[in-house]
């Protein structure tokens, strides 16, 4: 460690890195030695455990008190040391915590959840895995490290997504997340790569920090000017564009969203967890570190994008029939909240609220696993045709599963943000900032704040409509089929406890001792970059009382509607249904237009390979193979025959001569006969 | 008066028997009969050339020297015929081949 940090420090970060680091043992441990052991679940469990506490040791020493910064020279490029270390700020404590503390239940309740599953053992390896990734990545002080740690939550993510792996649909999720990613990944790996250029290092704390480069740079002229030296303003536009991708494909923003709606192929459980603490907070927590590079242009089109996704996202979860659909189209929506909040400058609230939203968040998918796992036992008992997800076959399992309806209750109230629950204090905390933001812009930007209000009403709606069709009415399931036999419930200890233990967490006190005023939540006095926090215009009155008002209204429409259908119903054939249905058309739209032109240009490019390159290939091996047909008969009949003409001759000659030799007297009596008579004929002749 | 182309005449006629002898018989016998026939026709030019040498009966002479000489080798060259008699039990010149390839 760098020997120049106190003891106390040192410490911290010792403790910090056995944090990260234990994961990444559990996931060793089980790879080498347990094998397929059932030991495995609880070797992860132990670890993630562990972490969670070294992490609120960590987080309780450093948070609201200084900046840890260690760091040693990792290696050197010419000139260029590169470091490696640890930084700890508010933002990387705020993270590791977060992340062990939804890590912990999530393993808990996936020791019972995947307990009769064959990849028990592997599930955990990947488990493991991705937590480490995800630890690491928030505490990481360089660029390179954070980099490689981003493509190990991507590859851990495509392990996980793609779990059971003989399902088709699943192979096909997890490749489709793994592509989104790696275009997010592009933009990372560019906008590093120019963030290098420009200040000649890998360092965060020296780039990002409050005496940082990018503080003490400047956009004059169309130059990009830093203390080393001025680039054109273009490629600060093109890095804070890569950030803005990998953002995107991480935190599944608008136009790159459509991967974690299929993401739901994965164990509930990891869907849990992705959704909550480790894949999509690493899109806003690279938001939260990059925070500086962004000037107000760039802020304002991240507003809009944030506020589109999730307005999108929103209308989409009102028309879909899968439970665990509806709830990845919500954390969309949500995570357009967080980015929006960025936008618009609430940076704690956009922490906040990924931190209030990975409780209820994760609550809520916990809830949905348990439902499955139920719907999939009566399916399995009774050999019908159904899939275990749909809402439509699900309700009145308030009262089969208790425990479980008051956890989704009390998560799904959180989502819509009512008072006295998490979500109420971080969520319109981002509403007032934006429309404390939008005073004074642009008319259209006006619009942002109002879209972002209807949003949480929407909200309000799908949140309700999702718990009246799977907890209230009868069991539609039931009802279509009266003779089959059903036994259900909360299930033991691994899925209560984390669900009690979340519920807890998505109250108001958690964060706040105020249950109404989002100003007061500890988490927001973290960060110093908030100027909000004073209750300068009305804004901070009308709006929380607007949106619940609402929200309560529209919610008890929705539970009228859905529980006594008797009154009226919503038409299932219209344009908008439609389009909300079929989720906007993007993704129609991404294979009509870019999977078909990909697909079309490899088709082209494997028959340009199969008939040009392989042709020219082809047609030398066939000019190759003639030469040589050419030259064999050349050597076959040309310089072969020649030989053999010789061979014959003196083969002709020797017969010829050897007739003669041939072992009777008379013969050679006979020969010698013949000679003198010829040489005497010719004599004769010639005389 | 006979002059000496009746001799040569009678000479050649000896030579050509003996030849025709030698080249056709399959006796070893008969081929050494042919052989004598055709020394007999080589003595008998001898004796009939003799008459122009200056030297009297020096033609003669020689053909009694030739005689014994034919004598001698025939006596040689019965022992052959009777040796290879012994080892191939046969006296027909073209089974005696054993030096073919």
């Amino acid at each position: 460690m760098n020997p120049t940090l106190p003891y106390n420090d040192a410490q911290t970060v010792t403790l910090a890195i056995i944090a990260v680091v234990l994961p990444f043992a559990a996931f060793v441990v089980n790879f080498l030695l347990l094998g397929k052991s059932k030991a495995s679940g609880w070797v992860s469990t132990l670890a993630i455990l562990a972490s969670k506490v070294l992490a609120a040791n960590v987080f309780f020493k450093v948070w609201d008190n200084h900046t840890i910064h260690a760091q040693q020279v990792w290696f050197t490029i010419g000139a260029t040391k590169v470091q490696a270390g640890i930084l700890l700020n508010n933002l990387s404590v705020l993270m590791l915590l977060l992340v062990s503390v939804i890590a912990l239940p999530v393993h808990i309740y996936s020791t019972a959840y995947m307990k009769d599953d064959e990849g028990y053992s592997r599930y955990f390896r990947y488990l493991s895995l991705f937590c480490f990734s995800m630890l690491a990545l928030v505490v990481v002080d360089n660029l390179i490290l954070l980099y490689a740690f981003w493509e190990v939550v991507g590859f851990s993510s495509y392990l996980l997504i793609g779990f059971w792996f003989t399902r088709e649909s699943a192979i096909m999720a997890n490749k489709k997340a793994f592509i989104m990613n790696r275009i997010g990944d592009i933009g990372l790996l560019i906008a590093i790569l120019i963030l290098f250029v420009q200040y000649r290092t890998f360092d965060i704390e020296q780039i990002f920090g409050n005496k940082g480069s990018i503080v003490n740079s400047v956009i004059t002229n169309g130059q990009w000017i830093s203390r080393l030296g001025s680039v054109p303003a273009l490629w600060q536009y093109i890095a804070v564009g890569g950030i803005f991708l990998a953002v995107a494909a991480k935190s599944a923003q608008f136009p790159l969203h459509t991967w974690l709606p299929d993401a739901m192929e994965g164990p509930t459980s990891v869907s849990a967890l992705i959704h909550a603490a480790t894949m999509v907070a690493a899109g806003v927590f690279l938001l939260g570190r990059f925070y500086p590079m962004f000037n107000g242009t760039e802020l304002t089109i991240l507003a809009i994008i944030g506020c589109f996704t999730a307005f999108m996202a929103a209308t989409i979860a009102l028309t879909q029939n899968d439970l665990k659909r509806i709830l990845a189209y919500s954390t969309i929506s949500q995570l357009g909240f967080m980015v929006m909040a960025m936008g618009v400058g609430a940076y704690s609230s956009s922490l906040f609220h990924l931190a209030t939203h990975a409780f209820f968040k994760c609550l809520l998918f916990l809830v949905a696993g348990i439902v499955i796992h139920q719907m999939k036992h009566i399916k399995d008992d009774n050999n019908l045709d159904i899939d275990p997800q749909n809402i439509l076959h699900m309700g009145g399992l308030r009262k089969k599963l208790p425990l479980t309806f008051i956890a989704a209750l009390i998560g799904g109230l959180a989502l819509v943000g009512l008072p006295l629950t998490s979500g109420y204090l971080s969520k319109d905390g981002i509403l007032i900032q934006a429309f404390d933001w939008s005073d004074g812009k642009a008319d259209i930007l006006k619009l942002v704040p109002y879209v972002a209000l209807f949003t949480s009403w929407l909200t309000a709606f799908y949140v309700a409509r999702l718990i009246v069709k799977v907890f209230f009415g009868d069991f539609r399931l039931q009802k279509m089929n009266p003779q089959i036999h059903i036994h259900m419930g909360d299930g033991g200890w691994q899925y209560k406890v984390p669900l009690v233990f979340l519920a807890i967490c998505c109250l108001f006190p958690v964060f706040s001792y105020s249950p109404v005023f989002y100003e007061d939540a500890w988490l927001n006095k973290g960060f110093a970059k908030v100027n909000f926090l004073a209750r300068e215009n009305m804004y901070h009155y009308i709006i929380p009382v607007l949106v619940n008002v609402l929200s309560v209204v529209v919610m008890y429409g929705a539970y009228v509607v859905y529980v006594k259908r008797n009154s009226w119903s919503f038409p299932q054939t219209g344009l908008l249904f439609r389009i909300s249905f079929n989720e906007w058309y993007i993704d129609t739209f991404y294979n009509r237009v870019i999977v078909r032109f990909v697909m079309w240009l490899s088709y082209a490019s494997y028959w340009f390979d199969r008939k040009v390159i392989d042709g020219l290939v082809n047609l030398v091996e066939k000019i190759g193979i003639a030469l040589a047909g050419i030259a064999a008969w050349f050597d076959k009949h040309i310089v072969d025959g020649f030989l053999h003409l010789i061979a014959d001759i003196v083969h002709g000659i020797g017969g010829f001569a050897r007739r003669f030799q041939g072992g009777k007297i008379q013969y050679y009596l006979y020969s010698m006969l013949l000679v003198l008579v010829t040489v005497f004929i010719l004599k004769l002749i010639w005389t | 008066m006979i002059n000496l182309n009746d001799f040569m005449l009678v000479s050649v006629v000896l030579f050509c028997i003996g030849l025709f002898i030698i080249v056709s018989k399959k006796n070893a016998i008969m081929i050494l009969i042919g052989i004598e026939l055709m020394l007999n026709a080589a003595i008998l030019n001898l004796v009939a050339f003799g008459k122009y040498d200056r030297i009297n009966n020096g033609g003669q002479m020689f053909a009694l020297f030739a005689i014994v000489l034919a004598a001698a080798t025939t006596a040689v060259a019965l022992a052959i015929i009777l040796n290879v008699y012994r080892r191939y039990k046969t006296i027909n010149p073209d089974k005696i081949n054993q030096l073919k390839d």
